[in-house]
């Protein structure tokens, strides 16, 4: 085509290419972009897997199986579980002194963190810490508490003639 | 366009959910009684659970929109659009899903966040649908993005159940499912059940109001796009010298692209 022969198509080319331009080179930078995003979320997915197969699958020992292979297990640290012994709580000026059980092995443990709120007697906490000698040294504790839910006061209902409503 | 039935309904179903949450607040927060164990802690009991629900509701609605999209014989873009409508809505329920979680835990547990099972799940879910969300930015005709969106929901789907089955495959620090569990026999006190219920309702129908809002959304994104391929069709069809000559557009686009020389 000869630019100077049809003048009009010819002034209309710039045009027309800057057109395709500003719809193809953004959609390339839209597409470069996109797939950016899709390679951070696919590292996202690798650091939660390696977190989840790292942590996850064996998150916590039980009491019972800890104090089994505590010889096996040393300094190193751990989560423990148990369910916290009833009137085994001591407050100490480090902290609070407990015990947990799981199947019937009792685990005397002290704690130098600050309790979570429903940290109580009869209920199963998770510990973070490691064994120093026989007792476990924990530096966090978490409440693991159950699925049932009890209303704390089933009879604090009205009753009319007698009766519960 | 959107129909005079499709408005009125979408517009019913906001209603009823306005309704129906409005409802669970006022029983969540003072008609049911504080937990034995948990004490006022166990309102979040009556969001927490259902927008998760809402969640593995909304993944399934998309898993159900790829399957038949892939499918030939119901094959229809409508499917591709409703599988993307649910998948943003659920992205949105699993963050809060994450969020309601966190606030319980850091009272209830004594920590924001933990990589147990549950959660590293959980987090592991909502960055899979971004990532499908991200996948559908990726510039390809509509057949192509669907196809591939279609196959990376259902991948994604796989870790539905393996949230819900976490708390019994492994050892959490999360409990255990308290309504949807082996037996199907929830653990829950009469009131709080009857709540925790309508939780569940109420969150469903915000769920179908944000899907309708956001389907139609997309339908419109897809009506535009439809438009500016006709107009670029038409654009080519009354220039056709112009973009026929490849060889002296693509000359042209490299001098726009090079700074002018005195």
């Amino acid at each position: 085509m000869d630019g100077s022969g049809s003048g009009g198509e010819a002034s209309n080319l710039p045009r027309v290419a800057a057109k395709l331009k500003a719809r193809t080179l953004p959609s390339k930078r839209k597409a470069r972009r996109a797939w950016a995003v899709v390679a951070i979320v696919v590292a996202s997915i690798g650091f939660l897997l390696y977190k989840g197969l790292g942590n996850s699958l064996v998150y916590f020992r039980t009491a019972a199986g800890a104090w089994n292979d505590r010889a096996q297990l040393g300094t190193s640290t751990f989560r423990l579980e148990g369910v916290v012994v009833p009137g085994s709580i001591h407050t100490t000026s480090g902290g609070v002194d407990f015990a947990v059980e799981s199947s019937n092995v009792s685990v005397e443990v002290h704690d130098t963190a600050n309790p979570p709120q429903l940290f109580q007697p009869n209920i199963p906490v998770v510990l973070v810490g490691h064994f120093s000698g026989s007792i476990f040294q924990s530096t966090q504790i978490m409440v693991k508490h159950s699925s049932n839910y009890i209303a704390a006061h089933p009879n604090r209902v009205a009753t009319v003639n007698g009766k519960k409503l | 366009m959107e129909s005079k039935g499709y408005r009125w309904s979408r517009r019913a179903v906001g209603f009823v959910a306005l309704l129906l949450v409005a409802a669970t607040v006022v029983l969540g927060l003072w008609i049911t009684p504080p937990d034995i164990v948990q004490g006022q802690l166990v309102r979040l009991i009556y969001v927490h659970p259902p927008v998760a629900w809402v969640a593995y509701l909304a993944y399934g609605v998309t898993s159900i929109g790829s399957v038949l999209y892939l499918w030939k014989r119901t094959r229809n873009l409508k499917w591709d659009l409703l599988a993307a409508s649910s998948a943003e809505v659920g992205v949105i329920f699993t963050g809060l899903t994450l969020i309601t979680g966190s606030i319980w835990g850091r009272p209830a547990w004594g920590v924001w966040w933990t990589w147990d099972a549950r959660l590293t799940t959980t987090a592991l879910l909502f960055v899979l649908y971004l990532g499908y969300l991200a996948l559908r930015r990726v510039p390809a005709d509509s057949h192509q993005r669907a196809v591939r969106s279609a196959i990376a929901g259902l991948i994604a789907f796989i870790d539905v159940p393996i949230v819900h089955q976490s708390v019994v495959w492994w050892r959490t620090l999360h409990q255990s499912a308290t309504v949807l569990n082996a037996t199907l026999s929830p653990k829950i006190h009469g009131e709080m059940a009857m709540t925790l219920l309508l939780g569940f309702i109420a969150f469903t129908f915000v769920y179908v109001w944000m899907l309708m809002h956001r389907y139609q959304i997309a339908d419109m994104e897809q009506s535009v796009l439809d438009i500016e391929l006709e107009q670029l069709i038409e654009e080519r069809q009354r220039e056709p010298e112009s973009y026929s000559d490849q060889a002296v557009l693509t000359q042209d686009v490299d001098q726009i692209d090079q700074p002018s020389k005195v």
